[in-house]
């Protein structure tokens, strides 16, 4: 009951980089901690914790090394939780998913999120703006709500 | 550094990562502890490999220089701009002075931005939340001039072959803004070097830690800042003739080796850099700023340096005849700064070590590689400095 509440209270957000050029997990970080955008105001904190995660937010591309991890720390969340897919690469793979022409896809990487643990959100951009973010995250968390 | 003996004597092995608060990136650190002395440090990083290099062989060059601009989200300009450079150089196509100019205005809010998205991180793990926000706050006036110049936040995409972009053009109107903006960010970051530099608190966290002499800084190959805050003054700028021969100013040195060295050099290169930045855009010369008559073809194989935020930065390509690239090869300077770490942790109290390895400012996107492709077994691994150590082993 009381972990209910307090947890309805502040949302947590879990940023996991799986190995994009680092552009998106700078916005996700400017965005939640650095004073200019802010999310701490609304209750939303980021945390290296999955045990105390709501919202498990990946960016770049899966790299088959991180697979594991990934799947593990997914596990780790407890219900409910929801995945945000943020940046193009998280989400397809982006530019080095696919080597192009015959040479097909790429030995090190899987592809987007999807792929590997379910997705709720997609945020695209290369890399979204911390604006972006904030409204995303802004409309899953009713999502998180209804899923309580 | 792989001292076996070392290791098994050491009480308590602490590892950190692959994902942890105080990393950020996705590394790995087995620090090992003696009595809360850590007697030695291993740093892993394979998880983030993407095979770029690999990506890149038969892509149309253009194509291929945009997309060494995704190595990094930091440091992306001078990726391309490196890369722009080399083949510029190679197929001897001319570049307007203007364009230059741009690139270099490019580079310094880069170096800005990367520089105080280390001064924040750091003092967030020194603990230090003020400084730590204060650093971010600052950071995104960098930003939103990144923005005014090129349109864009993080990849912006300035360089393109005999120039820059005409959308990153810098009119007159845009220059006002510019260099508004940077007077506000310079009055700015003044105060906040006096304050940081001048913080008891602050530095008697990060003095005599982490101490990297001078031999030690040459022998692992500690680059860029971390290097010059060993006292080795040298800087790819003074080497690069678009700096050079345009602009003035001064390479930040300090002797001390520790971490509030590395802290100090690096808040001096900011004041420098908008220096730089201002001379550019006071100085523009008025021409179009790209040339468009060249032809692409057959490029032999080019080497080009340049200074990155973090260091020394190599890239390296040929051409074939029809402008594809055949091979790329890129260097960054955090591989061999993150191993001169490992040395700089030894002896230090283990809740210093974290701030020590965050101080050589890792970025590891770039870092992942040396991937072996053992074709006989038919299998392809990163080399780690374990395996290294095994492979020579089995040699001797
Ligand atoms: S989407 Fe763009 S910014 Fe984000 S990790 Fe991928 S390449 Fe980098």
């Amino acid at each position: 009951m009381l972990k209910e509440i307090s947890r309805k209270n502040a949302v947590h957000i879990m940023l996991v980089y799986t190995g994009g050029c680092n552009g998106c997990d700078i916005e996700v970080v400017n965005a939640v901690m650095s004073p200019f955008y802010d999310m701490e105001q609304y209750k939303v904190m980021l945390t290296w914790n999955p045990r105390e995660a709501d919202i498990l937010a990946v960016t770049g591309p899966v790299t088959k090394k991180f697979e594991k991890a990934l799947k593990e720390i997914y596990e780790a969340i407890p219900e409910p939780k929801l995945v945000a897919a943020i940046g193009t690469c998280a989400i397809t793979g982006g530019p080095y998913a696919n080597l192009g022409g015959d040479l097909g896809s790429s030995d090190q990487i899987i592809g987007g999120v999807a792929k590997v643990i379910p997705v709720d959100a997609n945020i695209p951009g290369c890399p979204p703006r911390p604006e972006d973010i904030l409204q995303a995250v802004a409309s899953v968390i009713p999502l998180l709500a209804g899923k309580r | 550094m792989a001292d076996t003996d070392r290791k098994e004597r050491a009480e308590v092995e602490v590892p950190l990562g692959i994902v942890h608060s105080a990393l950020l990136e996705p590394f790995r650190t087995r620090l090992f502890v003696d009595d809360e002395m850590v007697v030695d440090a291993e740093i892993t990083y394979d998880t983030a490999h993407r095979g770029i290099e690999r990506i890149m062989e038969g892509m149309p060059v253009q194509k291929g220089l945009i997309l060494t601009e995704r190595i990094c989200g930091i440091c992306s300009h001078i990726h391309i701009w490196n890369g722009t450079r080399m083949v510029e150089r190679g197929l001897g196509i001319e570049v307007p002075q203007r364009a230059h100019y741009i690139r270099v205005i490019g580079a310094e809010l880069e170096r800005l931005h990367s520089h105080l998205l280390f001064f924040g991180h750091a003092f967030e793990i020194l603990g230090h939340e003020t400084f730590s926000m204060r650093a971010f706050m600052i950071r995104e006036p960098v930003q939103n001039m990144l923005f005014v110049l090129s349109g864009n936040r993080v990849h912006y995409t300035i360089p393109v072959l005999g120039g820059i972009r005409p959308r990153c053009d810098i009119d007159k109107q845009k220059k006002q803004t510019l260099l508004s903006m940077l007077a506000t960010l310079e009055e700015s970051l003044i105060q906040f070097r006096d304050r940081t530099l001048n913080d008891s608190l602050i530095v008697s966290r990060v003095r005599d830690i982490g101490y990297l002499s001078k031999e030690d800084a040459v022998k692992y190959g500690a680059l860029g800042p971390n290097m010059r805050a060993s006292g080795i003054a040298y800087d790819w700028r003074m080497d690069v003739s678009e700096y050079r021969d345009n602009f003035d100013f001064e390479i930040a040195v300090s002797d001390g080796g520790m971490v509030v060295d590395r802290v100090a050099v690096r808040v001096a290169e900011c004041i420098e850099s908008i220096s730089i930045i201002r001379q550019a855009l006071e100085t523009l010369p008025d021409e179009e700023p790209v040339n468009v008559s060249f032809e692409l073809g057959p490029m032999e194989y080019q080497v080009s340096y340049n200074e990155a935020a973090r260091g020394e930065i190599y890239d390296s390509c040929a051409l074939d005849d029809n402008g594809r690239i055949l091979s790329y090869q890129n260097r960054t300077p955090t591989m061999s700064s993150l191993s001169a770490m490992e040395v700089a942790c030894i002896g230090d109290h283990l809740t210093d070590a974290t701030i020590t390895i965050a101080s050589c400012d890792p970025c590891l996107t770039c870092t992942n590689r040396m991937t072996v492709i053992d074709e006989a077994r038919g299998r392809e691994y990163i080399l780690e400095p374990e395996e290294l150590r095994r492979l020579a082993r089995r040699r001797g």
